[in-house]
C-alpha cells in the first residue's frame, strides 16, 4: 500500500470545487476588521456636551495674573470689554504695561493731588481712540480694576481718582463669581 | 420592475443588521471638540459695578435735591450706617466685620424706603479691598443696585 503524506480527509467526497471551498472555509479571509466605535463616539459626544455647556461667547476678557488674588462676590455681572487696570501689592498696570508702583502710591502726596499721571494719560489716549473708532456711539466710561484682595483703599482711591479725571466714571471691580449656596456654606 | 428569486437559504429571511456610516459624524465631533477646546474660557471672572460721585471733573452736575442720604462708613472699628441724621454703628465681631448685621440693617432701611436704590460706601485709607467688595456685595444683596465707592474723608460725615 502506498504511503501518502497526511492531509485533510473531510469533504473529499464533494467533487464540486466551489461547494468544497465553502464547506472547508478555504476561501480568502476578509482583511476588514470591524472597529467598535461606540465607546469612542460616546466619549466624544459627552466631551462636546460638556464643552458646549461651559462655552462663553464673550471670550476671555481678563487673564488672571499670578500675583493677584481676586475677592469673591455673590452679586455679579458679566464682564464687558474695557481697559483693565491690574493692581497687585507691588505694581499697577494698564492693559499689561506698568504705570505705577505700589510704593509710589502708598506715599502721601505733598500737593494733595491723587492723580497718577501716566495712568491718566494712557486712559485719556484710550478714551480718544475709542471716540475715534466709534464716532456714533456714546462713551460709556467703564474701566475694570483687577485688584488683589489685600490692596488698601489708599491705593485704590488714587487709581479711581485718576480714572474719574480721565473720564472713566464707572469703575468695575473684577471678582470671582460665587454662588449663593456656596456663600451660605462659608 | 425587479424580480426577486427566493434562494431558499435560511428560510428566505434578510438580515436586519445595517451598517451605519459613521465617518462624517466622527469628523463633525472631532471638529467641534477642537473648536470648543481652543475657544474655551477656563477662568470665569465677573464684575462688581461701582460709581464715583464727587470726584473728578466729570462728576454729577445735577443740583443736590433734598434726598434721603444713605452712607455705609467702613473703618477699623467696623461699619457705621448713616441714614440722614441717624447713625447705626455696627462693631466688629472679634476681628471680623459683621456683614450679617450690616445686611439686616440695610434690608430694614430698604423696606422703610423702597424707592431708594443708591448707597455710598465710604472707606478709610487702610481698609483692604476684600472688605470693600464684601460690603458692596452685602449692599447689593439688600437690593441697593446703585453703589458709589468714596473716600470716608469726602463723605461729609
Amino acid at each position: 500500500m502506498a504511503i501518502h503524506a497526511p492531509h485533510s480527509h473531510l469533504y473529499n467526497s464533494v467533487t464540486l470545487e466551489t461547494a468544497k471551498a465553502k464547506l472547508t472555509h478555504a476561501g480568502r479571509k476578509s482583511l476588514d476588521a470591524p472597529l467598535n466605535l461606540v465607546a469612542y463616539i460616546d466619549m466624544m459626544t459627552m466631551l462636546v456636551i460638556f464643552l458646549l455647556m461651559s462655552f462663553s461667547a464673550t471670550g476671555e476678557i481678563l487673564f488672571v495674573q499670578k500675583n493677584i488674588v481676586l475677592p469673591n462676590a455673590q452679586n455679579w455681572a458679566e464682564l464687558e470689554r474695557a481697559p483693565v487696570i491690574g493692581v497687585s501689592k507691588d505694581v499697577v498696570t494698564l492693559d499689561g504695561s506698568q504705570v505705577a508702583t505700589a510704593d509710589d502710591l502708598m506715599k502721601d502726596s505733598n500737593t494733595g493731588d491723587f492723580k497718577i499721571t501716566e495712568l491718566h494719560d494712557k486712559l485719556v489716549t484710550l478714551k480718544n481712540n475709542y471716540k475715534l473708532l466709534h464716532p456714533g456711539e456714546e462713551f460709556n466710561g467703564i474701566a475694570i480694576i483687577q485688584s488683589d484682595k489685600g490692596v488698601e483703599f489708599k491705593v485704590l482711591k488714587k487709581i479711581m481718582y485718576s480714572c474719574a479725571v480721565a473720564g472713566y466714571q464707572n469703575v468695575n471691580f473684577a471678582v470671582i463669581p460665587k454662588t449663593k449656596a456656596a456663600g451660605g456654606a462659608e | 420592475m425587479s424580480v426577486s428569486v427566493d434562494t431558499g437559504g435560511k428560510g428566505g429571511k434578510k438580515s436586519v443588521n445595517a451598517d451605519l456610516y459613521l465617518v462624517p459624524y466622527i469628523d463633525l465631533l472631532t471638529c467641534m471638540v477642537s473648536f470648543l477646546l481652543i475657544t474655551a474660557v477656563w477662568s470665569q471672572l465677573a464684575r462688581l459695578e461701582a460709581h464715583q460721585k464727587g470726584q473728578g471733573q466729570a462728576g454729577e452736575d445735577t443740583p443736590p435735591e433734598k434726598q434721603f442720604k444713605l452712607v455705609v462708613v467702613v473703618n477699623d472699628e467696623g461699619f457705621n450706617v448713616v441714614a440722614d441724621q441717624d447713625q447705626q454703628p455696627i462693631p466688629k465681631k472679634g476681628t471680623e466685620y459683621d456683614y450679617e448685621k450690616l445686611g439686616t440693617e440695610l434690608k430694614k432701611l430698604k423696606d422703610a424706603h423702597p424707592d431708594k436704590g443708591d448707597v455710598q460706601v465710604a472707606s478709610e485709607d487702610q481698609i483692604k479691598f476684600e472688605i470693600l467688595v464684601r460690603t458692596m456685595d452685602t449692599a447689593l444683596t439688600a437690593r441697593f443696585p446703585d453703589i458709589s465707592l468714596i473716600d470716608a474723608g469726602g463723605a461729609g460725615i
